[in-house]
């Protein structure tokens, strides 16, 4: 067996890795204004935030199974012309490694149409896989199973992010079903 | 080069390439594996076989007869250390993929050699359950890279959760991590390649488990292979981890190579070339 000496690779220091992985490394992929472009061209954006009441908090949490989140959610009100196409939120999730902020896309009548990571930002860096394959967002509604079902052992610290953004949308389905629906 | 990353597949899959149109359509690729292959989705084709191929042929798309035919094929030369069979019914044992309300129990003697592929069809000889993740994903990444080289892009990246293929004529730099610390260990770099690593996963006391892959206290942590393709690549790093004698042999069969990490943090660089020259 050949070790190390092979041209096409290089063993890290750990002294120089332990520089390399001091920094917060991010990747961002699209601002909110491509996104919007990506997920609904032509369209115009009007912004409808929402600052939630404790009661709100609550209530979504509940539904949705996924407490702590940010004290406003950025929501647009999606229109061609005068008639609703949808809906455009931004919502962030943290990860044992990372926080990831991404746009959910949503059709008038609340099913996921696209999601799109904006950023990921990572304190180390590294593959982030689940091995089950549980997230199929498109076409999902509040009420229709958006989860990772049971706990799984062996989750690796990053996998969590990535079921950190099955949890967000579950909860963005609630934020829809209480407040966006009738709006 | 814009990048884009979107959740499928269990992880991010993130798609680099000079035009945005071929980006998405490169992604609706990678949405069309998951739809055919997860058998979270009582629909799909693996479902469907899990369901009924014991009992008749479920036709399948043209696609999933092609990873289930790789999956035979890793299958046979690696006598069963990669086994789409043995994986399904392990998968279904720990909780990790749902049993249908009309899909048998697989056998206990459950293995690759039931499996038939004729024509479009699939057959299972006697109840059991395929997984094919272990194989997929690299698959999709393929079926990604080959619609962005379709749409005229010259160069670009597709990458699942550490299951990526680069290609065009830049180098690309990949950093391989260990799976405990998280700390980059080990520098290469990908030139028309794939690259699929797979490792042990931490537990909540901080030890590394391998019972995902099968593995009982392997000698390695972290399996990486460079390979013309990431669909081979992601069947070689599963395969190796129950064929370590045989790794040379495996790698061989399409003129792949593999960085492996050892408990004590040394580099094994397997390659065919290696054995023959020493």
């Amino acid at each position: 067996m050949s070790r190390s000496g092979a041209s096409w690779f290089t063993i890290l220091p750990a002294a120089a890795a332990a520089v390399t992985a001091a920094p917060v490394s991010a990747t961002v992929y699209l601002t909110i204004q491509a996104a919007q472009q990506a997920m609904f061209p032509g369209a115009s954006f009007t912004s409808h935030d929402l600052a939630f009441t404790p009661q709100q908090r609550s209530v979504i949490a509940k539904a949705s199974g996924v407490g702590g989140f940010d004290k406003v959610q950025r929501v647009w009100d999606v229109r061609s012309g005068t008639s609703r196409i949808g809906w455009f939120i931004v919502d962030r999730v943290l990860g044992k490694h990372e926080m990831i902020t991404y746009a959910v896309a949503l059709t008038p009548d609340g099913a996921v149409k696209r999601v799109e990571i904006l950023e990921y930002r990572e304190t180390y860096g590294g593959e982030v896989r689940n091995p089950a394959w549980r997230q199929q967002f498109v076409g999902k509604r509040f009420g229709t199973p958006v989860q990772l079902g049971k706990d799984i052992r062996n989750i690796s610290g990053a996998t969590l992010s990535s079921r950190h953004v099955t949890d967000g949308i579950r909860r963005l389905l609630a934020t829809y079903q209480l407040l966006l629906r009738n709006a | 080069m814009p990048s884009r990353c979107r959740p499928l597949l269990g992880t991010f899959v993130e798609v680099s390439a000079d035009d945005e149109r071929a980006i998405d359509a490169a992604f609706t690729a990678v949405e069309t594996v998951h739809r055919l292959m997860s058998a979270h989705e009582p629909d799909s084709d693996v479902s469907r076989i899990n369901r009924f191929a014991h009992v008749r042929p479920v036709k399948v798309h043209e696609w999933t007869r092609r990873v289930i035919e790789r999956a035979f094929f890793w299958a046979k030369c690696s006598e069963g250390a990669f086994d789409v069979v043995r994986a399904g019914k392990a998968a279904l044992l720990r909780g990790l993929l749902p049993r249908h309300a009309d899909q048998p129990q697989p056998e206990a003697a459950a293995h690759w050699t039931w499996l038939e592929v004729q024509g479009g069809s699939v057959r299972l000889l006697k109840p059991a359950c395929i997984d094919v993740g272990g194989i997929a994903k690299g698959f999709a990444v393929d079926r990604a890279v080959e619609v962005l080289r379709e749409a005229g892009c010259e160069s670009g990246l597709v990458n699942a959760g550490g299951d990526l293929r680069a290609f065009g004529r830049e180098l690309l730099p990949v950093t391989i991590i260990h799976p405990l610390s998280r700390r980059q260990v080990i520098a290469s770099h990908l030139k028309n390649e794939a690259m699929a690593t797979s490792a042990g996963l931490p537990d909540d006391e901080g030890q590394l488990s391998f019972d995902h892959l099968g593995a009982r206290n392997p000698r390695w942590v972290s399996i990486s292979v460079v390979a013309p393709n990431a669909c081979d690549a992601d069947a070689l790093t599963k395969a190796i981890w129950n064929a370590p004698r045989d790794a040379y042999a495996l790698l061989a069969e399409v003129g792949a190579r593999a960085l492996a990490l050892s408990r004590d943090g040394r580099v094994d660089a397997l390659r065919e070339t290696a054995r023959v020259s020493a």
